[in-house]
């Protein structure tokens, strides 16, 4: 780069200075902070334009000196163009960037294009990459879809390996809970206690939030609707028979796949990816005996108590609202309550709530292990684990309530 | 090129390295040895302004280091790229989209530049013709080097690497060494290497530091030769790899 020009037969008069470019080039310079450079017409034979280019070539101005070279070039009429590198300051991988792009726009308008005094440093990079053979090859573009037979096989194929999953996921996990319950002495319960604080205490507060909420809301719908007929009492009914049977369960168990769930498939992905899945087995340590057990019962057991908290919260949110803007006191709404709920609608969510609860910590689990590759994969199966979850909730959901009415009528 | 002064940090109450000064000189190679748990790591992390030393400060090319993300740090993380121990590629990306990244967001260059300067150094650090792979179906060393390729995509006047040879085998380790060398050499480009591979410090570092797990400072300074040779039977252990 520091190398000296090598002898050109150039002189002062033969410089004349290319207007337009040697602007550009000018202004670019002062805005770049002392990094400049400058595009001048050395010399211009019969059949040669002779450019020099001087200065700093970087990174932050390598833009401009394209455009300022190319400015210049398109400005002339001949077509064989030759640019002296020999007054180049620094020149980073950036400058090779520019020339072979410069070489690739030339070729393009029809001009021949070649590089003189090229210090030794310059001239190395451009034999790394070839210069004079420098092929175009789009190596940035996306990878290609593949048609439309081969993501059909591709999809079926991943269905069905998918399906082998669960069902294997399914078997091995009820072995291991099955050897854990049978013999409990062998079980890892160390875990078992956090895991039930961070899925079910830890939990509280947002349960207790929305379900409050939820009771209002249910409060304030009904009381629009019943407050024409005279029939205020009836949000008491409303309200209670709603949280207790379907939306205590249904909305603890949202929660509990939101953070529970996703937070396994994360962990266990991560664990997957960092090979400790693959440490525990060669540990002898059945990896689904370790990690899915504890998870699977921790939260079967924490979303029946989530889900009677948020059924006490849900009923007291609707008495504030039947209180404040139906004229009902709070006695007169819990007699009601106490008239209408039975214990086995509180049962009913609350079995329903121990199936989500295993539901969601198996999707959790089986997201996680099977996770392939990297970040990207492990962010997927966090996010399959919620979308999952809340898609199985809602079928297991619509199973009971089929399962509930026909046992009533036998 | 890149001056600590009188560096003391740890975590929490813990001091890990205390009042550690040195200076690395433009274009020279510089390697931080020490045993494991001498505070390499944590060195390394509070000279790139990964971690707040709890006194003293870096300055690199005369800025001064603040942590990563505070107001000024832009101005010296521009100058410097950073070789991870894992290689740090994005998985979800291919190999020259790892490489284009610290371009596409650092600079304004039209998205043919870009591509060219890819190839480039791709070409120069061995992987042309990989560009379209996902690191997952690379090679550790293949990886590693991809990694230096997205390292040197700015043209970094400082480049850092923690532990380069971790977990390479003998031969693609050398040949890690050969290209830090070339880079030291074409572009000029200075150095910093945590190591504790003494094959790898023998063979490129100009001058080595080394830290020690109970001192928390640096017991020895000087050139490889220099260390291996050591009155320190610290120091001479080290290289002679004699077990404490």
């Amino acid at each position: 780069m520091d190398e000296a020009p090598e002898t050109s037969t150039r002189s002062d008069d033969d410089r004349s200075t290319i207007g337009a470019a040697e602007e550009t080039a000018s202004r670019e310079a002062s805005a770049s902070s002392g990094s400049g450079f400058e595009v001048k017409l050395l010399n211009k034979s019969f059949d040669e334009l002779h450019f020099g280019l001087s200065g700093v070539v970087r990174m932050e101005n390598a833009r401009q000196v394209l455009d300022a070279i190319i400015e210049a070039i398109a400005a002339e009429p001949l077509r064989n163009v030759a640019l002296d590198l020999g007054e180049v300051e620094y020149f980073d991988s950036s400058g090779v960037a520019v020339l072979i792009e410069v070489r690739q726009k030339c070729h393009v308008m029809g001009n021949r294009f070649r590089v003189v005094h090229p210090g030794p440093e310059i001239q190395r990079l451009l034999d790394l990459v070839d210069f004079e053979h420098y092929a175009p090859a789009c190596v940035l573009v996306p990878r290609g879809e593949p048609g439309v037979l081969v993501q059909v096989g591709e999809g079926t194929e991943k269905v069905l390996t998918t399906g082998r999953d669960i069902l294997t996921f399914i078997g091995a996990s009820v072995v291991a809970m099955a050897k854990d319950l049978s013999s409990p002495r062998t079980a890892r319960w160390d875990g078992f206690w956090r895991l039930m604080e961070r899925a079910g205490t830890d939990a509280v507060p947002i349960v207790t939030a929305l379900s409050f909420l939820m009771g209002a809301i249910l409060a304030f719908q009904a009381a629009i609707q019943l407050r024409k007929f005279g029939a205020n009492i009836f949000v008491a009914d409303l309200v209670s028979v709603s949280i207790c049977v379907e939306m205590g369960p249904l909305l603890t168990a949202i929660i509990i796949a939101g953070r529970s769930g996703a937070a396994f498939a994360a962990h266990i992905g991560t664990m997957r990816v960092t090979e400790e899945i693959d440490a525990l087995s060669v540990m002898a340590i059945d990896p689904i005996r370790y990690l899915v057990t504890p998870r699977v019962l921790a939260v079967a057991l924490v979303c029946p108590c989530l889900t009677l908290f948020a059924d006490i919260v849900g009923v007291a949110g609707g008495c504030i609202v039947a209180a404040s803007s139906l004229d009902l006191t709070p006695t007169t709404y819990f007699n009601q309550v106490q008239k209408i709920l039975e214990v086995s609608d509180v049962l009913k969510g609350l079995t329903k709530s121990f199936a989500y609860g295993v539901e969601v910590a198996m999707i959790g689990c089986l997201r996680g292990f099977q996770v392939r590759g990297g970040a990207e994969s492990v962010g997927s199966a966090a996010t399959s684990a919620v979308v999952t979850s809340v898609f199985v909730i809602v079928v297991t959901d619509a199973i009971f309530s089929m399962l509930f009415h026909y046992v009533r009528l036998l | 090129m890149v001056s600590a002064k009188r560096i003391t940090a740890g975590y929490g109450d813990a001091v890990v390295v205390s009042d550690v000064s040195f200076d690395v000189h433009e274009s020279e190679i510089f390697a931080i040895l020490g045993r494991s748990g001498c505070g390499k790591t944590t060195l390394f992390k509070v000279l790139m302004g990964l971690v707040e030393p709890t006194s003293g400060e870096v300055f690199l090319d005369g800025d001064h280091v603040v942590l990563v993300g505070d107001s000024g740090s832009e101005r010296f993380l521009r100058k410097i790229g950073v070789l991870f121990q894992s290689g740090a590629l994005f998985s979800s990306m291919t190999i020259a989209e790892n490489v284009a990244l610290p371009l596409r967001q650092q600079t304004s260059l039209p998205e043919g530049t870009i591509e060219h300067i890819v190839r480039l150094k791709l070409t120069q650090v061995g992987l042309a013709g990989f560009e379209s792979h996902l690191p997952a179906e690379l090679s550790g060393g293949m990886q590693k080097r991809a990694a230096l390729a997205r390292a040197m995509a700015l043209d970094p006047k400082i480049l850092f690497f923690d532990e380069p040879s971790a977990g390479l085998d003998p031969v693609t380790s050398a040949q890690l060494d050969r290209l830090i060398l070339e880079i030291n050499k074409s572009l000029g480009t200075t150095v910093v290497i945590v190591t504790h591979e003494l094959a790898s410090v023998l063979t490129v570092a100009d001058r080595v530091i080394m830290l020690d797990r109970d001192e928390r400072t640096i017991i020895a300074q000087g050139s490889p030769a220099e260390l291996a040779s050591s009155d320190d039977a610290r120091v001479r252990d080290f290289f002679t790899r004699a077990p404490a």
